[in-house]
């Protein structure tokens, strides 16, 4: 039998040109791998599903590009009526500047103020600085609550309570924001090294003191990367506030939309754009100075 | 019962005696009626291969971990006589060096140190450095000062080599007033220069200043050169307890024997 097989390995071809050594290089049959048969299944069948769900997914959003290019009329319509931007400095862009400002402070705000909240859940919601485990799911649950709940619907109860404009905005902020912001600090505590707090522990030192001095120093320059993230993200979002009536840049845009000025619009939006570039770039320059 | 009743005079020298010490994971022993005591003045080499139990021994004194039985006593005084504070302040009484040294790096040298006598400092002002007592600061320098690195009390730990960080986390240990000091693997991340001082520092500790000292080793050499006494454990028993001096090639060579099957 096996003298059957030698033959096969003697005749095996070689390429004459390129092979001036004499001696071909090692090899090992590869070994049979049993779970390839079911792993191509288990892709074939993720990709059927996928594409099962796009399916379903265009169907339901009626998405078809053929509308798109039949209207393209109405589009040309709108964007023509908005060029050239209206650049009226006392009706357009001396309004506009102001609310731009109202939206900062309005992400401003809404930062800083969800800091000691967020910090507090954060600490709370860390397996590793959480004093009990069931405190532990307790600010989990509370984070998850804030997270869920749109900024946007934060901002319609609270203009129920303070009446139209950017206070509203703020409140609206500082919930959503404590939501998102104690989830990232709670990720990043836990991602730390657990060794100062664990050293500490053995001094002698209380829970709030061994995260005090352990682990809180540890992670600062994370927190604050991620503060400043979050205050780029929230002043974006002050902006969808203006449109239900929380005050800032996003209050004129609507304004300007709804009485058909598409000029005044644009004039707006390009301000927007302008204050949405300083703020990613000055947030990226700290972001890089502390990263060192 | 025993809080009250001060250390027998009888053993004045004994700082930590362990008695019965047993742990278990999972069924694996960990440590098996491990019995022990460091003396005052003495440094002690605790040797064996990995998994021997030297490090689960002192994460027992330490209170890192939990033993399934046993008794610890820490200048004469039981722990599990006590709860709460009075607990605290006795386990204070031992401190402990990583392998990982687990120092703040982005804090000063001075702010690590005064880490250490956080257990006597109290109330919301004890959170920032910020308001730690000059008293504190003084004690930490005096700390840093022993162990040769006050004149680097204001650089970030995380500037200072590995060998100037294990310093000041003696220092530390020292700022905590502890009179046992415990080193797990102090030295195994250091290189032979730096390891060397450390050893000299911490027999230093125990010869000049009257410490309990115990080391866990993985270099014999050192606790050759350095220690008093050496123990040595297996599959989580002493199995050699004596002057470092005696430590001879077939005790090392049953220490370090390939493993046999634990269970």
């Amino acid at each position: 039998m096996s003298l059957q097989i030698e033959p096969r390995i003697e005749s095996h071809p070689m390429d004459e040109s390129s092979s001036v050594i004499a001696s071909r290089p090692a090899t090992l049959s590869v070994p049979h791998d049993r779970n390839r048969v079911r792993r191509r299944l288990l892709w074939g069948a993720a990709t059927v599903l996928i594409v099962i769900l796009h399916l379903l997914a265009i169907r339901g959003t009626d998405f078809d590009p053929a509308v798109l290019v039949e209207g393209w009329r109405g589009m040309a319509r709108f964007l023509g009526d908005a060029f050239p931007p209206d650049l009226n400095w006392e009706t357009v862009v001396k309004p506009g500047l102001e609310a731009t400002l109202v939206t900062l402070w309005i992400g401003l705000l809404g930062t800083t103020l969800s800091i000691p909240t967020a910090l507090l859940l954060a600490v709370l919601a860390a397996r590793s600085t959480s004093p009990h485990p069931l405190a532990y799911q307790i600010s989990r649950a509370i984070l998850s609550f804030f997270r869920a709940v749109p900024d946007i619907v934060f901002a319609l109860i609270f203009v129920t309570a303070v009446g139209l404009g950017p206070f509203a905005g703020v409140l609206a902020l500082i919930c959503h924001n404590t939501g998102v912001m104690g989830k990232l600090w709670a990720e990043s505590m836990e991602e730390t090294d657990h060794g100062p707090q664990e050293a500490l522990s053995t001094t002698g030192a209380s829970r709030l003191q061994q995260i005090a001095h352990g682990s809180l120093p540890l992670v600062v320059p994370q927190f604050i990367g991620l503060l400043l993230y979050r205050f780029d993200v929230n002043v974006r979002s002050s902006l969808v506030l203006g449109l239900v009536g929380a005050g800032g840049i996003g209050l004129l845009i609507n304004q300007a939309i709804k009485s058909f000025q598409f000029d005044t619009m644009l004039t707006h939006i390009i301000i927007v754009l302008l204050l949405i570039i300083v703020v990613d770039q000055a947030s990226g320059f700290i972001r890089r100075r502390l990263a060192v | 019962m025993r809080d009250s009743v001060p250390a027998p005079p009888s053993t004045p020298a004994r700082a930590l005696t362990v008695t019965g010490l047993a742990k278990s994971f999972n069924d694996r022993k960990v440590l098996d009626q491990v019995n022990f005591h460091v003396n005052r003045g003495e440094l002690v080499a605790f040797l064996g291969a990995n998994g021997s139990g030297k490090s689960t021994t002192l994460k027992c004194v330490a209170g890192l971990s939990a033993p399934d039985s046993g008794i610890v006593e820490l200048e004469g005084t039981d722990l599990a006589t006590l709860h709460g504070r009075a607990l605290i302040e006795s386990r204070s009484r031992a401190a402990m060096v990583f392998q990982k040294i687990h120092l703040v790096p982005r804090r000063t040298a001075l702010e690590n140190v005064c880490a250490g006598g956080l257990a006597r400092v109290s109330g919301l002002a004890s959170i920032t450095p910020v308001f730690f007592s000059r008293q504190l600061r003084e004690e930490a320098m005096a700390s840093l000062d022993r162990v040769g690195m006050a004149d680097r009390a204001l650089d970030k730990v995380g500037r200072l080599s590995g060998g100037q960080q294990q310093r000041v986390a003696v220092a530390r240990a020292l700022c905590q007033r502890a009179s046992v000091l415990l080193a797990d693997e102090p030295v195994s991340a250091l290189d032979p220069h730096a390891a060397e001082n450390i050893m000299e520092l911490l027999s230093e500790l125990a010869h000049q200043e009257n410490l309990a000292v115990a080391a866990v080793l993985h270099q014999p050499d050192l606790a050759l050169r350095h220690a008093d006494r050496a123990i040595g454990l297996m599959h989580g028993r002493i199995i050699f307890d004596g002057p470092a001096s005696s430590l001879n090639e077939p005790v090392l060579d049953t220490l370090y024997s390939p493993e046999r099957s634990a269970a």
